[in-house]
């Protein structure tokens, strides 16, 4: 017990407490991905998701189905859940319940900037836009010629407004310009959704610093391991690395000179809980960092369900339904490229 | 003196009959190898692409559905990276066409189209000789760097020109400035599949004038 919170938690979040513990029972287990994973073709798979809660969603679509039909009718689940917690939330766990999809907010944005730069078409865009991440003059964000204008025209009235004093600048908008700007604002956002769980205090604050810190030491491996080769100097990599996490500060001096996997390997493994991550790896490889993370996180979700009153549990079950989701994503990749045994290179079971 | 005669003459004569066995056989000779190596190569192209296609679907997976999608190809006017020309041979015996992959030859960067060279006999036997692996061409390599195997991205330091990979990186900036190591990897798939794709088409080629060869001969001789 971190405070009095079992005397007046469930006041106002213990129906949605309550809510997000019966999706969390919901949640796909190892038989039901035993069964996907022996699925011959897409029809298959949607066949044994009309028995899970999933179901819905998929029944209308006709054959032939695609892999991206399938991830986005299973976020429209997803979509679903959230708009029920939210609209029921009151403060300060709705705007806990907000800030949980900023990141798709941003990656809209990047999305619709990047499209519009290559001259595609905004509806075109739009689509592709995650639905957690939509907001209302999102389609504006296609006349922005640069960064100022982008906060001047669109962003200034949304909740990324905030995040935007290191982005600002007269610079056309380019490849690596956009790159920048979309890890500066993932880190602020980062920064600014860990010191509002902290002012939350209690069990929230406790196993949200938890994973959030493991969210932005992820973060700064995968910035790291993505910019070997690029032109992003070693002082602009340092920059995107969040102000916070159990890499920060040494870890993140020691990762902004890495210039391959094995230097990377060398300071993660300085740290206790990388260490395990790290050791599934060979030598020179990293095809498999991106599942041993997922593996660990999920681990850390799984446990934040271990302890009750706190809003710790809202942000694990919106994680692990989004692992969930690539896990069908990539079953569905391998059974439609008929490469059943690539299947458990990238599942993440979570019961 | 005319018996001597007769006799050199016959003489030439069987000595031209086998030359033109030799040449007989050895036009049958080509076109076996052609076909082996034709044959050798379609096998090795299905894996290639699968796993380019496996590797993308991986990054995919890696880093979002909304940094790796047809969305983002770019629609503004650019010169294509990668271009093939086709040339046609003629000689006296045969007319045969030949692909050549220039790879990473922007307007900018014209120095480092790979030439591919016209495959002729000796190069077919080479190549059935050593293993069925692909050759690798790029631009500015030495022999001992043909040889070698795809290069793993982030491992050991590997002995590929600059220029290249500026360009594979700019090619690969529509999906972002900091792409995942395994969407390096599917380029690098998709780019082997492209120039096993151009050797097909050489091979497919020297089969045709092989065979043509061999049937134009069969008709002399019938």
């Amino acid at each position: 017990m971190y405070g009095f919170e079992a005397l007046t938690f469930n006041i106002h979040g213990g129906y949605l407490e309550a809510i997000v513990r019966g999706h969390r029972s919901g949640l796909l287990t190892a038989a039901d991905y035993n069964n996907l994973c022996q699925c011959e073709t897409l029809d298959d798979i949607k066949m044994h998701l009309s028995a899970t809660e999933y179901g819905p969603y998929l029944q209308n679509e006709p054959s032939p189905l695609h892999t991206t039909t399938i991830v986005e009718k299973c976020t429209l689940k997803l979509v679903e859940d959230y708009k029920h917690m939210l609209c029921q939330a009151t403060e300060p766990l709705a705007t806990f319940l907000e800030y949980i999809t900023y990141g798709h907010m941003i990656d809209n944005v990047v999305l619709i900037v990047t499209g519009t730069l290559h001259e595609r078409d905004v509806q075109e865009l739009l689509e592709k836009c995650h639905p957690l991440g939509m907001f209302d003059s999102i389609a504006t964000l296609a006349v922005a010629q640069n960064m100022r204008e982008l906060y001047r025209l669109v962003l200034v009235d949304t909740p990324l407004a905030p995040y935007f004093s290191e982005c600002i600048t007269s610079e056309d908008l380019d490849d690596m310009n956009i790159e920048i700007m979309r890890n500066t604002l993932y880190k602020a956002y980062l920064e600014d959704f860990y010191k509002f769980c902290q002012k939350l205090g209690g069990a929230t604050a406790e196993i949200m610093s938890d994973l959030l810190s493991f969210e932005a030491d992820r973060r700064a491996v995968n910035i790291t391991i993505n910019s070997i080769g690029t032109e992003l100097t070693r002082d602009d990599r340092k920059k995107l690395y969040s102000s916070f996490g159990l890499l920060y500060p040494y870890g993140h001096e020691e990762l902004a000179v890495c210039e391959d996997i094995d230097q990377v390997r060398g300071v993660m493994e300085k740290y206790p809980p990388y260490q395990s991550i790290f050791a599934k790896l060979s030598y020179g490889e990293s095809q498999m960092l991106d599942k041993a993370f997922y593996e660990e996180e999920v681990k850390r979700l799984c446990l934040a369900f271990e302890q009750q009153f706190h809003y710790g549990v809202f942000f694990a079950y919106m994680r692990l339904r989004e692992q969930e989701i690539r896990n069908l994503m990539w079953i569905s990749e391998c059974v439609a490229q008929n490469q059943k045994s690539r299947v458990h290179d990238s599942v993440v079971f979570i019961f | 003196m005319g018996e001597e005669e007769e006799k050199g003459s016959s003489e030439n004569g069987v000595e031209s009959k086998e030359e033109e066995q030799d040449e007989q056989e050895n036009n049958v000779l080509r076109f076996l190898d052609s076909l082996d190596s034709y044959l050798v190569l379609m096998d090795s192209l299905s894996p290639t692409l699968r796993q380019g296609w496996m590797e993308l679907a991986s990054a995919r997976h890696s880093m979002g559905a909304s940094r790796i999608n047809s969305a983002l190809f770019d629609l503004k006017h650019h010169n294509a990276a990668t271009s093939l020309e086709v040339n046609h041979h003629d000689d006296t015996t045969m007319q045969q066409t030949c692909f050549t992959l220039c790879k990473w030859a922007s307007p900018d960067t014209q120095n480092l189209c790979s030439k591919e060279a016209t495959l002729e006999e000796g190069e077919l036997l080479q190549r059935k000789a050593s293993s069925p692996q692909i050759r690798h061409r790029g631009a500015s390599r030495s022999s001992e760097e043909v040889q070698e195997k795809r290069p793993q991205p982030y491992g050991p330091p590997v002995t590929v020109d600059d220029q290249v990979q500026k360009e594979r990186s700019k090619s690969l900036s529509v999906f972002g400035a900091l792409v995942s190591p395994k969407l390096r990897g599917a380029q690098l798939s998709f780019e082997t599949a492209l120039e096993t794709l151009v050797e097909i088409a050489n091979i497919r080629s020297t089969i045709l004038c092989a065979r043509d060869q061999v049937q134009e001969e069969m008709k002399t001789t019938m």
